[in-house]
């Protein structure tokens, strides 16, 4: 059961196809597992579809459709398939895509401190300022307690994780605005695999605050 | 020029339709958009027959209304020609896809117009819900459709933004009018990103219920 949501101006920000590519990714996820916000997406699409409907029309090309129907001649028409041969079985196929190919899911990501493994997602972002990131935190590790520059949305994909606002679990999204400072902890039984999707650089505070920054883990 | 584009075969309510375009003053076309019964069965034509003249007819139902849609955001009429190419190739490809108890035909043809913009102007990746994702959570609530119930056809997304409080409206309409992500909204109003986000929730959150039935003003 899913108890934390995206907020409403992101999952309209990324039907009506405004949002960062990073941003883009997690609600893409997290529709995925949570039907609500799917729902949710689908309404700000039909508004999207109502808003072409109320375009005024412009004249196209008078050889457009020509070119169209030659192009549809030669036009192989492919199979509708699954885009990728799943293998991490809670991952939706939208982040498998993005991730590297492994007998386990962590297989070749980097290690950092204290066991945590993490691997940055490449998406081509115009904004350099913007990060996807998978994290997997051993159980009961905790992270330094951090600040953010901006937003920060972490979604659960396996096991969870605490912090000062409460209890995310396996769909849950979790929301960090500027100024809020938490500090995770991974469960004990199981620990926590996430993908943090963030803008700027992360603000850690406390007594390795400083190294930390450093490493920018 | 009002019964220059007018039909002789539509019914009473699309007169009457018509006839509200012209005293609203809003639209400067004036001939109501294609019914979505008739572009579903168009568009049930292509998927199970591959019937070119069904293409033909969408086309020229569709074609004028998206490129005008992709103009009203800012494309020049070069790169939405080019567009529209690209929305009506993805069209014939993925007919078999399109979901009458899912989405209505502009929701469709919103989002696949939002996605050829996306990849054609902003060279991003810009990851998306996998339809077919084993993961895919069974929806729990009502489909988009059975929410607006028969209404869907005559809510006019306009009129609907209009009903908002005037400092919401324009946010809604920064959003699906001008393509616009929160941080240049905020950098345009000289507003915190912060307010705007918190702003643009209130505003989905109350479009979403008037679009539901749920506020009468």
């Amino acid at each position: 059961m899913i108890k934390h949501h995206l907020h409403e101006e992101i999952l309209m920000s990324y039907a009506a196809g405004n949002c960062s590519p990073s941003v883009s990714l997690i609600v893409a996820s997290h529709i995925t597992i949570c039907s609500k916000c799917r729902n949710a997406v689908s309404i700000y699409e039909d508004i999207g579809g109502k808003v072409l409907n109320e375009a005024s029309p412009v004249d196209v090309n008078t050889n457009t459709l020509d070119i169209l129907l030659d192009k549809i001649d030669t036009d192989v028409s492919k199979k509708n398939t699954l885009a990728v041969n799943k293998i991490f079985k809670n991952i939706p196929v939208v982040l498998h895509k993005m991730l590297p190919e492994g007998n386990s899911l962590t297989d070749s990501w980097k290690k950092g401190l204290g066991g945590i493994k993490y691997f940055d997602i490449n998406l081509a972002d115009s904004n350099k300022n913007s990060h996807a990131r998978m994290l997997s935190i051993p159980p009961g590790k905790k992270l330094p307690n951090h600040g953010h520059e901006a937003q920060e949305l972490t979604l659960v994909l396996e096991g969870g994780f605490s912090d000062e606002s409460g209890h995310y679990n396996a769909g849950d999204v979790a929301i960090e605005d500027e100024n809020n400072i938490h500090t995770p902890i991974a469960d004990s039984n199981e620990g926590c695999v996430c993908l943090v999707v963030y803008e700027g650089s992360l603000k850690f505070k406390g007594l390795f605050g400083p190294v930390l920054n450093l490493l920018k883990i | 020029m009002f019964l220059e584009n007018y039909i002789e075969t539509v019914d009473i309510s699309s007169k009457l339709q018509a006839i509200t375009y012209r005293q609203d003053k809003v639209f400067s076309v004036l001939k109501p958009a294609a019914k979505d019964k008739e572009l579903t069965f168009l568009i049930g034509r292509i998927a199970s027959f591959k019937d070119k003249t069904a293409f033909s007819e969408l086309f020229k139902l569709v074609g004028p209304r998206i490129k005008g849609y992709l103009m009203k955001l800012g494309s020049s009429d070069v790169a939405a020609e080019d567009i529209l190419q690209e929305v009506m190739l993805t069209v014939w490809r993925k007919s078999e896809t399109f979901d009458r108890s899912k989405a209505a035909v502009s929701t469709w043809l919103f989002t696949i117009a939002r996605n050829k913009r996306i990849d054609m102007l902003r060279k991003e990746i810009r990851p998306q819900l996998d339809p077919l994702d084993p993961m895919l959570s069974p929806n729990q609530e009502a489909a988009a459709d059975d929410i607006y119930g028969s209404n869907q056809e005559a809510i006019k997304i306009s009129k609907a933004i209009e009903q908002l409080p005037t400092d919401q409206a324009v946010l809604i309409k920064m959003t699906y009018y001008e393509d616009k992500s929160h941080s240049i909204i905020a950098d345009e109003l000289k507003m915190p990103l912060g307010t705007v986000k918190s702003r643009i929730r209130l505003a989905s959150t109350r479009l979403r219920k008037l679009l539901e039935g749920k506020i009468y003003d």
